[in-house]
């Protein structure tokens, strides 16, 4: 499935470059995320708790940046699996600075979910993972103001 | 595949059943009508360590008529509200969905209480709560609360109550006398969810101009929705052809719905225009027929 | 990881009119205790999540789910099985002679599921057209016959209970 999100930060692209590739503030802006470890340079090891209400997986698996450009755009690239099912998906993210200073990010993503839980959860995939993107978004923005004060 | 091996309590009173919410905290669900739960159980999807049955809770299963509401008691079955006289009598729309809620056998054992708090966004009784603004009472250690219906849904399968709480009753205004109601539901089967299901309720003047209408939809997003703009331009309208077209296009105006395997969000929300107008153009119907008789 | 496995608990339920009685881990589904552990394998398991109404039984008189239900849950219940619809061993109920009259059954995986929804369709529901039937009888699935012959039995039991 595709998705599409965007969000504007309060930063220039410089700041928001430098917490998106901050390994450990990563672990606190991904949402669920219980461990992120570097195996090698941009590839990290994670552990993320997501779900639904009261039908959460432990998804176990890779986290790789490439295609940097900076301050432009790169691309993130997930992989994880849990008893559920999996997930697998490339994301790209661009920034793109605005006149006033903040930066717009773009999210063109495409993720595919297999596994008991994409056809339990069929009906409600695209929503959700939207509203998961939308969880990222906001968690990102938080970090961004910690990091400027 | 068989359930992860559990724990297994059966209270007696809700006071009990609440002691052992807070005993085993997130460790602990509730069992009801099993219909939802079990399914995730059977597919080890969810595997609660404890499982709080409250099918033999007294005092919880019932439909009563107070003050202008109905109120119906959380494990009342679906079956029960399908097969009351007094349901039919002071709420038609709300007897007439709950036989679209799965099969038979479903119906026999799910509950209204569990049908709520599970929060499928597209079933048919939470639409009823968003089409009726009805309300949710739920009890926990520190007392009871009743949560309006637009409090209650948060998103996909998330409501307001807390892991300590058990819902009690739901609460379900008696339909007005001079109110009308149509229903529409779009399936691909007999029994399944709502790919998009609407709910309308109209009231009309004596010279059958609508004074007042309500437009929920559901399948449209993480919960069932009313459509303010249609229903404020169908307030004060004589519900022609015409009107109930325009009432439509604000219907689908007004949602953006996803796309999946089922539906694409183009299609769900032509679906939306489309059973409203047919509910809408139900409960004229349905006041002629009143009418006449 | 170990897991503690909590202990088996007994269970007493009547079965077709007898006392029938176990010992279960709680997670137990009705279904398996049924086939496993009291031999009535009439009952079926098809999709373990309640749709496609195999494992259908009457529990206090009303249609459920084995599948979704857990023995424990069935303490002290009346459970009615496929098994207990005939009262005379070899002999068919008017019902079933039905199915066998119309073709409604075929290798028969879906015969007892909808067995016991049809008898109580007929005790309760509504029976007069082919069209309410076949409403009545939603919720289960047959690969084999093409629901027709399962509509007709259960619509022409209907009649002949209306006109013996």
């Amino acid at each position: 499935m595709t998705i599409v999100e965007e969000h504007v930060f309060p930063v220039g692209r410089e700041e928001l470059w430098a917490v998106l590739h901050d390994a450990q503030q990563m672990a606190k802006w991904i949402p669920g995320c219980e461990r992120l470890e570097e195996i090698a340079p941009d590839r990290y090891a994670a552990t993320l708790k997501v779900g639904v209400a009261s039908i959460k997986g432990s998804y176990t698996g890779v986290v790789e940046i490439l295609d940097k450009h900076f301050p432009d755009h790169y691309t993130l690239a997930v992989e994880g699996r849990a008893t559920p099912g999996f997930v697998k998906g490339t994301a790209k993210l661009e920034l793109s600075a605005m006149s006033d200073g903040r930066t717009k990010l773009v999210v063109n993503g495409d993720a595919q979910v297999g596994g008991l839980i994409a056809s339990v959860g069929q009906r409600f995939l695209a929503g959700i993972a939207r509203q998961m993107t939308q969880q990222l978004l906001k968690n990102i923005e938080k970090e961004v103001l910690e990091v400027a004060r | 595949m068989k359930p992860a091996p559990f724990e297994y309590f059966a209270p007696r009173t809700v006071p009990e059943a609440l002691a052992l919410l807070q005993e085993h905290g997130d460790d602990a669900k509730i069992l009801a009508g099993g219909q939802s739960l079990v399914p995730m159980m059977n597919f080890r999807l969810v595997r609660p360590k404890v499982l709080v049955d409250i099918n033999h809770v007294e005092g919880l299963s019932y439909i009563r008529e107070s003050d202008g509401r109905l109120l119906i008691g959380a494990m009342t079955r679906h079956r029960d509200v399908e097969r009351s006289a007094l349901v039919e009598r002071l709420n038609g729309l709300l007897f007439n969905s709950v036989r679209y809620i799965g099969h038979g056998a479903i119906r026999a054992r799910g509950t209204v209480g569990g049908s709520i708090v599970h929060a499928d966004p597209t079933a048919e009784l939470p639409l009823m709560l968003a089409a009726l603004d009805g309300e949710v009472r739920v009890i926990g250690p520190a007392g009871a609360r009743t949560i309006k219906w637009d409090e209650f849904f948060l998103t996909y399968f998330t409501t307001s109550i807390e892991s300590s709480e058990i819902c009690e009753e739901v609460v379900i205004p008696v339909l007005p006398r001079d109110a009308s109601w149509g229903f529409e539901e779009f399936t691909h089967r007999q029994g399944d969810f709502a790919i998009v299901g609407v709910a309308a309720v109209v009231q009309v003047d004596a010279a059958r101009r609508c004074t007042a209408a309500r437009l929920a939809v559901a399948g449209v997003g993480p919960t069932p929705v009313r459509i303010q703009a249609a229903e404020q331009f169908l307030a004060g309208q004589s519900l022609t052809p015409p009107v109930l077209a325009e009432a439509a296009s604000l219907v689908s105006g007004a949602v953006q719905p996803e796309s999946d395997l089922h539906a694409s969000g183009a299609f769900r929300r032509d679906l939306a225009g489309t059973m409203a107008v047919r509910a809408l153009r139900g409960a004229v119907r349905r006041l002629e027929q009143q009418e006449r008789s | 990881m170990t897991m503690r496995i909590p202990p088996k608990v007994p269970v007493a339920m009547t079965v077709n009119g007898q006392t029938r009685e176990g010992h279960v881990e709680p997670r137990k589904l009705l279904v398996d205790f049924l086939r496993e552990d009291l031999g009535l394998t009439g009952t079926h398991v098809g999709c373990e999540h309640g749709v496609c109404g195999a494992c259908t039984i009457l529990v206090n008189g009303d249609p459920a789910r084995s599948c979704l239900m857990f023995a424990v849950q069935a303490n002290g219940a009346e459970l009615r099985t496929v098994e207990g619809l005939s009262q005379e061993h070899g002999k068919l109920t008017p019902l079933q002679e039905a199915f066998r009259e119309h073709f409604g059954v075929q290798c028969g995986f879906c015969t007892p599921g909808f067995l016991m929804t049809a008898s109580d369709l007929l005790a309760n529901g509504k029976t007069d057209t082919e069209e309410a039937v076949r409403e009545g009888l939603s919720g289960h699935i047959c690969r084999c016959t093409g629901y027709q012959g399962i509509v007709e039995a259960v619509h022409a039991a209907a009649e002949k209970a209306r006109n013996p």
